[in-house]
């Protein structure tokens, strides 16, 4: 049973690694647990999760209808399985809906809200209705053990015709739905793939999706639990996803051609590329290879053949769910951040267990996998000298899982909190001293569109401020207790007029004016933590000193400048704030409305200058006051 | 030596702390399946639960069941654990890295008690090793873990309350820190995996010996009496009994709570 | 049904009218964050002012399309077309689905991505804060130059046609959403092209929500002819198996898939 353990040794870590993740996307928000823009609002949740997890989990619709409603009896064999995974996969959708929601409490709105026009509720309401339909279909098995129960059983059992008609009814609605929801943007999805007749392809795609997946994941547990593989049964299986692909083909096609779009195959753009990957292993390798019954009842030609039918599909969801998108809405490349992929590996692996647990504890094939405890003697491990099973017991396994599990999700937790939680998607752009010393060139953005800021003017203009031309060289006298203090903070070492910069550091970001780091390093004002702070008691900003304490000049009389906080605004509304009010009170001093108006200056703002038309227009002050970057 | 500080107070600390608490519920939650299990095996499911509940908060101060035969070594063991459990979880300066990571806070203790408390713990650490290490019968029943992890525990009190109090160098202050946080950081990791994890398991040890040895009341005394001690106290005489009637002798004074 | 008509020669892009949102809205101060589109609008920008060469400036703003695509789609219809003209958008009704965003043909709606509680935002027409009261919009309001202006959707048709048979050579001859997907309350007239205000796609007359209408028609005869087939297929399989005794079915598994 090694397989088996570790198998679900990997699903245990991937799932408690989708734990960490799933706890940083409710902890942090969307925005920084994700990669998804304004422009992609739907990602691989949407793209994987629910539209390729509804479609893998067609399976169960078809295998039903094949043996209730076509009778084909001998396919009975492999219906419990499918109809689990079809439970389980919708069950997985769900969970991965409530990641991908903003407001995922309010899931149960599409109850009370009604609005029939749109697609998402006619799936949403289809996928609740096949879900009760399916846990119906299924609870029969499980109650199988419960012979006190019998009777519900048995009524359940009794309506298993009308629960299969409506859940192939709700299926057709649903899968086919799930089409209809990308009809309203023919804008962002590309050409070669949208068409008013996406539904009946989403729908046909389905039913082969649905065939391949049953051969998959039948293969796969036969491997799994060292099974006997149902081959011949899956070449049959395989024989009628053959008809349902040729079909799609057709359809597809005939539809581009119908559209008159084949000319777009012409073309070199990476779409057209992906289009005929997506059709080779969705649709023409497979049909290749179940056109030959030696591939097609063969365990290697199933394998191929199944893995590449579900990639292709999946890959048909993604690329109408979002890949395709992306040109067209001209924002960039989307790609799922690591916690995204992971929570989308964790619900399936979740779900992957539960399947485990069920074949394992309930009869969902015709022979269930070996029981340690019922019958050792079936198993490798059991020694007949000893007549004993010396394979891991139980409470081994249970040790190991929990422990894998709590591995992973510490780990999760110290990657999520390290890239996720301290980026809240805001990129820093830091403030750069202002260029000249006379007239500023005030240019935040450091792009080359600036504001002229004309020092010795505004000293002018400022309160008792005189500037003389003594000997040809501009004097100014200030007095700085009422002038300078108006707009600088004072009391800075060597730099008595503060530059703005120093405190507004970021060009759109609040940021920390105290600059605690440099007040307690020794290269900086090395104070101790109690030359600020009390003695005793948690060291914060509410127990420590006031700047005014040390700094008894920092707030002048008279100043426009006020500081009430560690934090200083960002340097774009500091300057707003700061020259916005004063032009607003001037404007009014001297009549001059347009004062207060942007485009006093902002008005070469979006005409870059260069260093000379910038010497040019300043040409009397450069070198005496104006100095050039 | 500042980013192996920042990586021991963010990435690892947070591996650690996860650690700490999944890896606490893990074995809280694999003790109550395996407790199911044993009641679901055991041939008489009659578990005397008022006692057990009796039973099981007595031993949460068990200064007064193991009052009589070791005094000192039971005070001091209380004092231990009063310092040991009180100063990491409500030392101001704890609380107030929590409030700054995390955004919120509680309870914290002032600091001069929290001093006192440290103070507390690093002088019954050291006592308490040496009473396991000069008791023949302690000795003896002692794995390597419990030799090792009084002194490990102890080495985080020492480093912070340097740090706190005492003017010393920023490199050693920094070199202190270390010691502090990646000690501090391993003590965490190793909860759910040594006998620390007895702080979770505590509750459960009186369930686990009602439902699994279902000793009726007043067993010790009848062994005692049987084995022809009368009222001897024999938990120190003989090495050999000495052992064997330890673990019974403990369980005999539950049982008479 | 009310509208506003913006007209961007008269723009001086001062963005008065962004200001104007922020407050009457009560929203907090953006900063450029990973999620952001060039285009300004963002959760906590439901208007701004695009720049384009040769100092035209362009609001961006919801254009509350006469036959909205977010209000067709939303599953729980938490947004609303009101009789004023605005697209009115239910925080407490919202799911959190974003499907309003992949649907609108302007890619309008933004969202609270960095919140724990994240919200659709887009401009509402000030609804509830002024339209309610018989006020027009804030930003219609502040503009100093009244190049963006609020009025009877039909008035700011005339209004536009008149100013560019005015001044033919000032505007290119288009109204932008007067026919454009059904029509949209919020319209343009201007001396540059507008289609940067799309993806970029002509978008043509055709509503947008009707593209889905006809697959949404078919939802209940899908459902009742599906299972009406079924019903009956299973039916006349029975029969043909009870006739042909033994019921050994010797039939190709192919079969089975052959009606879809």
């Amino acid at each position: 049973m090694n397989r088996v353990r570790n198998f679900k040794l990997i699903l245990w870590m991937i799932t408690g690694f989708a734990a960490a993740a799933g706890a940083a996307r409710y902890i942090f928000g969307l925005g920084p647990a994700t990669n998804l823009t304004d422009a992609t609002p739907w990602g691989l949740w949407i793209g994987f999760d629910v539209m390729s997890g509804v479609a893998l989990a067609a399976g169960g619709f078809v295998i039903t209808a094949s043996v209730y409603i076509f009778k084909l009896d001998k396919f009975h064999e492999i219906t419990r399985p499918a109809v689990l995974t079809a439970f389980l996969g919708y069950i997985a959708v769900a969970v991965g809906l409530l990641f991908d929601l903003g407001l995922p409490w309010n899931i149960w709105h599409m109850i009370i809200y009604w609005n029939p026009h749109s697609p998402l509720f006619e799936v949403g309401w289809c996928v609740m209705l096949y879900l009760a339909v399916l846990a119906l279909e299924f609870i029969p098995v499980p109650l199988e053990e419960f012979p006190r129960l019998g009777a519900i059983r048995n009524f359940l059992v009794k309506f298993r015709l009308p629960l299969v008609i409506i859940g192939i009814a709700l299926s057709t609605l649903h899968q086919s739905s799930l089409g209809s929801l990308f009809l309203i943007m023919p804008y962002r999805v590309h050409p070669l793939w949208y068409t008013s007749i996406l539904p009946i392809l989403f729908f046909i795609s389905a039913i082969g999706l649905g065939l391949m997946m049953v051969t998959f994941e039948s293969n796969f547990t036969a491997w799994l639990y060292k099974r006997k593989p149902e081959t011949a049964l899956l070449g049959q299986l395989g024989n009628a996803a053959r008809w349902v692909f040729i079909l799609y083909l057709v359809v597809r096609f005939g539809d581009l051609a119908a559209r008159g779009q084949l000319g777009l195959l012409n073309g070199s753009e990476w779409q057209v590329k992906l289009f005929w990957f997506e059709l080779l292993i969705m649709a023409i390798i497979p049909i290749i290879m179940l056109s030959i019954p030696k591939v097609r009842n063969s365990l290697g030609g199933q394998w191929t053949y199944a893995i590449m039918g579900v990639t292709g599909v999946v890959l048909n969801r993604i690329d109408v769910g979002g890949l395709t998108h992306i040109d067209r809405t001209g924002s960039g490349v989307y790609l799922p951040m690591w916690t995204e992929i992971v929570i989308s590996a964790g619900v399936v692996s979740l779900a992957a267990l539960v399947f485990l647990f069920m074949v394992e504890r309930f009869k969902i094939w015709e022979k269930r996998p070996a029981d340690p405890q019922a019958e050792p003697q079936t198993l490798p491990e059991f020694t007949p000298v000893f007549q004993t099973w010396l394979g891991d017991p139980v409470i081994a396994a249970r040790t190991r899982y929990s422990l894998a599990f709590v591995l992973a999700t510490a780990i999760g937790f110290a990657l999520v909190t390290h890239d996720v939680a301290k980026s809240k998607g805001v990129d820093p752009s830091p403030v750069q001293r202002s260029r000249g010393s006379d007239t500023l060139w005030v240019d935040g953005n450091t792009d080359g569109f600036g504001v002229a800021f004309k020092h010795a003017y505004h000293m002018k203009i400022l309160g008792e401020t005189s500037i003389d031309t003594v000997e040809g060289v501009e004097t100014v006298s200030v007095d700085v207790n009422t002038s300078c203090a108006l707009c600088h903070h004072m009391n800075l070492p060597r730099d008595q007029n503060s530059g703005c910069y120093a405190c507004h550091a970021d060009m759109y970001s609040k940021t920390d004016a105290m600059k605690h780091e440099w007040h307690s390093s020794p290269q900086g004002a090395n104070l101790a933590c109690r030359d600020c702070h009390a003695k005793g008691g948690p060291k914060s900003a509410d127990n420590a000193k006031k700047c005014d304490v040390c700094h008894s000049d920092l707030f002048p009389s008279g100043a426009t400048i006020k500081v009430e906080q560690y934090e200083a605004l960002s340097y774009t509304d500091a300057m707003h704030t700061l020259c916005v009010d004063c032009h607003r009170l001037k404007a009014d001093d001297v009549s001059r409305p347009d004062l207060a108006q942007c485009a006093i200056c902002h008005s070469e703002q979006r005409s870059f200058v260069d260093e000379n038309t910038l010497a040019g227009r300043y040409q009397n002050l450069v070198g005496k006051s104006l100095i050039l970057p | 030596m500042e980013a192996w500080l920042e990586f021991g107070r963010g990435p690892l600390f947070r591996i650690s702390f996860t650690l700490m608490v999944l890896g606490s519920l893990r074995i809280i939650i694999l003790q109550i399946i395996g407790m199911i299990e044993a009641y679901n095996r055991s041939a008489d499911k009659i578990v005397p639960w008022g006692d057990l509940w009796k039973k099981t908060f007595s031993w949460l101060i068990p200064i007064f069941n193991i009052w009589r035969k070791r005094p000192v070594y039971s005070v001091i063991s209380v004092l231990f654990h009063i310092g040991l459990i009180l100063v990491p979880l409500f030392l101001a300066a704890h609380v107030l890295l929590w409030k700054n990571s995390v955004g919120f806070g509680w309870f914290h203790i002032s600091q001069s008690l929290a001093d006192y408390l440290t103070l507390l713990v690093i002088i019954t650490a050291p006592l308490l090793f040496l009473m396991r290490v000069l008791n023949k019968n302690s000795r003896f029943i002692s794995r390597t873990q419990d030799f090792v992890i009084p002194l490990l525990l102890v080495i985080p009190f020492i480093t912070g309350y340097i740090c706190v109090n005492s003017s010393i160098s920023a490199t050693g202050y920094q070199v202190m820190m270390f010691f502090h946080v990646y000690v501090g950081n391993l003590i965490m990791i190793m909860v759910p995996f040594t006998k620390i994890a007895h702080c979770v398991l505590m509750p459960f040890s009186q369930f686990v010996t009602g439902v699994g040895w279902k000793f009726p009341k007043g067993a010790g005394d009848k062994i005692i009496a049987t084995l022809g001690y009368g009222n001897k106290p024999t938990w120190f005489d003989n090495p050999r009994i000495g052992i064997v009637t330890e673990a019974e002798t403990s369980q005999e004074q539950e049982d008479k709570k | 049904m009310k509208g506003i008509l913006t007209d961007t020669t008269l723009c001086i892009g001062c963005r008065e009218c962004v200001i104007a949102c922020k407050q009457i809205n009560k929203l907090d101060d953006d900063i450029p964050h990973r999620w952001n589109l060039d285009d300004g609008l963002s959760g906590l920008n439901w208007t701004s002012i695009v720049d384009k060469p040769g100092d035209r400036h362009v609001r961006k703003q919801c254009r509350h399309c006469l036959e909205p695509a977010c209000v067709s789609v939303c599953p729980v219809g938490a947004l609303t077309k009101t009789d004023s003209g605005a697209v009115i958008y239910d925080g407490h009704v919202c799911m959190g689905c974003r499907y309003c965003m992949m649907a609108c043909p302007y890619g309008i709606p933004r969202y609270d991505w960095d919140q724990q509680v994240p919200y659709v935002r887009k401009c509402i027409l000030c609804y509830e804060t002024r339209l309610q009261k018989n006020q027009q919009p804030a930003c219609t309001e502040v503009c100093p130059t009244k190049a963006t202006i609020f009025g009877d959707r039909d008035e700011l048709i005339k209004e536009a046609h008149r100013r560019i048979k005015a001044n033919p050579e000032r505007y290119i001859d288009k109204v932008w959403g007067e026919h454009e997907v059904g029509g949209t309350s919020v319209l343009y007239i201007s001396d540059i092209d507008l289609s940067f205000l799309t993806y970029g796609q002509p978008l043509g007359e055709r509503p947008v929500p009707t593209r889905t209408s006809t697959a949404m028609h078919a939802v209940p005869f899908a459902f009742v002819g599906m299972g009406g087939l079924m019903a009956g297929l299973q039916w006349i399989i029975g029969r043909r198996n009870e006739n042909k005794q033994p019921p050994k079915e010797l039939t190709d598994a192919s079969e089975e898939t052959k009606d879809e």
